[in-house]
């Protein structure tokens, strides 16, 4: 280390002996997921079936902290999610349709002329796309903002719920814009593990940066005690009407990058149902926790699939379970709620991840492991 | 406590993770063979065989979620299918079950753990269309041709080569059902359509055309899951049609009908196979004996060869006769596959697509023919009605 000071006095000659070795982990990780992601790009380390997993995990974790924004870090009760992913996802479909797609999917009514001839190509394409989705949302969040914001708590999370499905029956009326409840297919599979994670990378600092402006100290602040922060000189509905665009914004853009990954949409796919599914994500993450975000979505995304094995029928020594359709939705429903009982704030609470707290629980994880084994005080039993 | 619970629970979560290495090695999903009796007893590790030894049907349904009920109905066709016919080319057939959850973004994780783990030769399903146009790209790619059961979306087919389905479509269904309504003598004609049904939409567009513009003398609209149809009923009846096309779900078409019945309205709706359920007349009581609607097979029809020996197999596997004309299609919809890989003589994904295309069966539920986009070209419809708190069956129609 002694002779290697030298070499790095430019940048991290100022820094303790701690965080020089975060920077190093941290790049480690980073060089360690690049590789990882050009390798599963070229087929080479897991299936196509993975891959698509993965995507999913990708693009949940970017609509997680979207609510999170709203829901966890501002604490209002938004449950409009699933009608901002729906603009989102027709927008960025409706851009990068190739043109003679568009005239055999809507067949029953042709489609509006300004749509007719649109198509962004490519990668470029879908990131025009991407970007114009997430604006549309956001100028939707924006006009859906100034009468729901001005609600507290349920009240505020049953005006965003109606929107949100006043939004999809739009949709589903639309004949000639979305084909209505017919929906959309053979939407480009631009959205390739790049994308997905690429966004989600991007969104994960952009929200790091975000909590550490004024804007986002603020929005906590609100989320504490808004009786507090409005005598602090905040602006309640200029920083809730902020946190609910940005949310928007994510929204929109996670919608569109789910209907290029799943390559067909239809109006039902975005029922609120899907809001819960994401709150789901939120909760058992940590309200408030960017990390959890990001875990949950992959824990309850790879959980739904790796519990796929239940439903086949197994064996358990010499008993034999016989196929149960929906057992595993059972199994998942349960390990959730001990998961809830034994962190009641989510995984991480409102905490977030860093190099020293994973050290400082892999030094005392040995005495919390010990602790269990530990013969228990006189009486303790009775408990 | 707390602390002994948490070490139980740890405790039971490694044995799930052990108990799932041993059965990701030696069933890896493959469903232990529901029908031989040698397996039964026996040690599950023979399953672990080569992929050349068995042949893997993958069945695509909604096992759970919203549309759970038409997904076992389906489910129990094909496992009677496959109690018949449980060999081909010398070859054993296992049944891979696996689950779309009625969601569309678990319909492609589920086809593409099909195709791509599982490696199935071929699949069957699914109830509904929106999970089958989600994965038909999925089956498209690994080029694993589908067969659909009851999925009448015409985006289903669309473009993809791989899907088939063996259900008659909404265009064979809406002009069916509008020549029907010309034969027995009615002249006019009112429409209330569900906008939020993509196959309600399809229906009236060839009813329509079928039954003439001119003739239809109203059009109302209303939404999945609406309640009061009063308004819709009230604005087409001041038209004064005969009859009244509705395609609907069976719960609104339920209400519909009694609604149109309270308000003092006799007059006969006319729909689609979706009203073969037992909740339409629970719903709607006697107002639905004013009915008519066509579905894709009778138990009470005249007994063809298939339609007897499908009607044994299914009494003699789960007790009296199937409860839906649904299970009819995954009947012929396992049925085909196994014929398309006779035909082809391998498993091969383009030689079975190749052997689709060419196939002409007989299933229980007609003839069926592909025609160049996958879609059976049907030639047979059963109309029926609601007498005495159940289903009646009226007439089979044969179009040439």
């Amino acid at each position: 280390m002694e002779k290697n000071k030298t070499r790095f006095r430019g940048i991290a000659s100022g820094l303790t002996k701690n965080k020089r070795r975060n920077l190093l982990l941290s790049m480690i990780a980073i060089i360690a997921l690049t590789v990882f992601l050009h390798f599963t790009e070229q087929g080479a380390t897991v299936g196509s079936y993975e891959v698509r997993v993965l995507n999913l995990c990708a693009v949940y974790a970017v609509l997680a902290l979207s609510m999170n924004l709203i829901n966890g870090f501002t604490g209002q009760f938004s449950l409009g999610t699933a009608g901002f992913m729906a603009i989102g996802a027709y927008t960025t479909s409706l851009l990068i349709m190739p043109v003679s797609v568009k005239a055999k999917v809507f067949y029953l009514e042709p489609i509006v002329p300004w749509l007719e001839n649109v198509h962004w190509e490519g990668n470029f394409g879908l990131f025009g796309a991407l970007l114009v989705a997430g604006l549309i949302t956001a100028v939707a969040a924006f006009i859906i903002g100034f009468p729901v914001l001005r609600l507290k708590g349920d009240y505020l999370a049953i005006a965003t719920l109606g929107f949100s499905e006043i939004i999809r029956i739009v949709f589903t009326n639309t004949q000639s814009v979305t084909n209505g409840s017919t929906g959309i297919k053979s939407i480009p599979n631009t959205a390739n593990i790049w994308w997905t994670f690429g966004v989600m990378a991007f969104f994960v600092v952009f929200m790091l940066r975000l909590m550490k402006t004024s804007y986002g100290r603020a929005f906590k602040c609100i989320r504490d005690d808004e009786v507090a922060a409005e005598s602090m000189g905040i602006s309640l509905f200029k920083h809730k009407m902020l946190s609910f665009v940005i949310s928007g914004f994510m929204a929109g853009v996670g919608g569109g990058l789910m209907a290029s990954v799943l390559g067909a949409i239809t109006p039902l796919l975005f029922r609120f149902i899907l809001a819960y599914d994401i709150l789901l994500i939120v909760v058992l993450g940590g309200m408030g926790s960017i990390t959890g975000s990001i875990v949950g979505a992959f824990l309850i995304t790879t959980a739904k699939e790796w519990l796929r094995w239940l439903d086949a029928g197994f064996n358990i020594g010499p008993i034999k379970v016989p196929q149960i359709a929906g057992l595993r939705m059972v199994v998942f429903s349960a390990l959730l709620m001990l998961v809830i009982l034994f962190y009641r704030r989510g995984l991480f609470g409102n905490k977030e991840f860093s190099w020293d707290g994973m050290f400082r629980l892999i030094k005392n994880a040995p005495k919390r492991v010990a602790a269990w084994f530990k013969p228990k005080p006189k009486g303790g039993g009775a408990k | 406590m707390k602390k002994t619970l948490t070490l139980v629970m740890a405790l039971l979560l490694t044995l799930a993770l052990v108990l799932t290495g041993c059965g990701g090695n030696a069933n890896g999903g493959a469903t232990p063979e529901p029908v031989t009796p040698t397996d039964s007893g026996t040690d599950p590790a023979p399953v672990e065989t080569g992929d050349d030894d068995v042949i893997k049907v993958g069945i695509f349904e909604p096992l759970t979620g919203a549309n759970a009920a038409g997904g076992q109905m389906e489910l129990e066709g094909i496992k009677v299918a496959h109690s018949l016919v449980g060999e081909v080319l010398g070859k054993k057939i296992v049944l891979v079950e696996m689950d779309n959850k009625s969601d569309d973004v678990e319909a492609v994780t589920a086809a593409e753990r099909l195709v791509n783990s599982e490696k199935v030769d071929i699949v069957v399903g699914s109830w509904g269309s929106s999970v089958c146009i989600a994965a038909g790209d999925t089956f498209m790619n690994a080029k694993v041709p589908a067969i659909g059961t009851s999925c009448t979306n015409p985006l289903v087919t669309l473009d993809n080569p791989y899907y088939f389905r063996v259900c008659y479509l909404d265009d064979f269904q809406g002009t069916l059902l509008a020549n029907f309504a010309k034969q027995e003598g009615y002249k006019t004609a009112a429409v209330i359509t569900d906008v939020s049904d993509t196959y309600a939409i399809g229906l009236k567009k060839y009813f329509v055309d079928a039954f003439g513009a001119e003739n239809i003398v109203a059009e109302a609209q209303f939404n999945k899951g609406d309640q009061d149809f009063t308004a819709q009923i009230t604005s087409v009846m001041a038209a004064n049609p005969e009859v009244i096309f509705a395609p609907s779900g069976y719960a609104e078409a339920g209400l519909m009908m009694k609604q149109a019945a309270d308000l003092g309205y006799n007059i006969l709706f006319l729909g689609a196979d979706t009203w073969e359920t037992e909740v339409m007349f629970e719903v709607g009581g006697v107002a639905t004996e004013n009915c008519r609607f066509t579905t894709f097979f009778d138990a009470d029809a005249a007994p063809t060869p298939e339609s007897t020996q499908f009607l044994t197999a299914y009494e003699a596997m789960f007790g009296g006769k199937p409860k839906g004309a649904v299970t009819a299609l995954g009947y012929d919809a396992y049925m085909v596959a196994i014929a398309a890989i006779e035909k082809a003589g391998t498993t091969d994904g383009e030689a079975l697509q190749k052997a689709l295309t060419e196939l002409d069966v007989t299933g229980v539920t007609g003839r069926c023919v592909f025609d160049e986009n996958g879609d059976a070209v049907k030639n047979q419809a059963i109309i029926k009605t609601v007498q005495d708190g159940g289903f009646k069956y009226i007439s089979t129609v044969v179009v040439d």
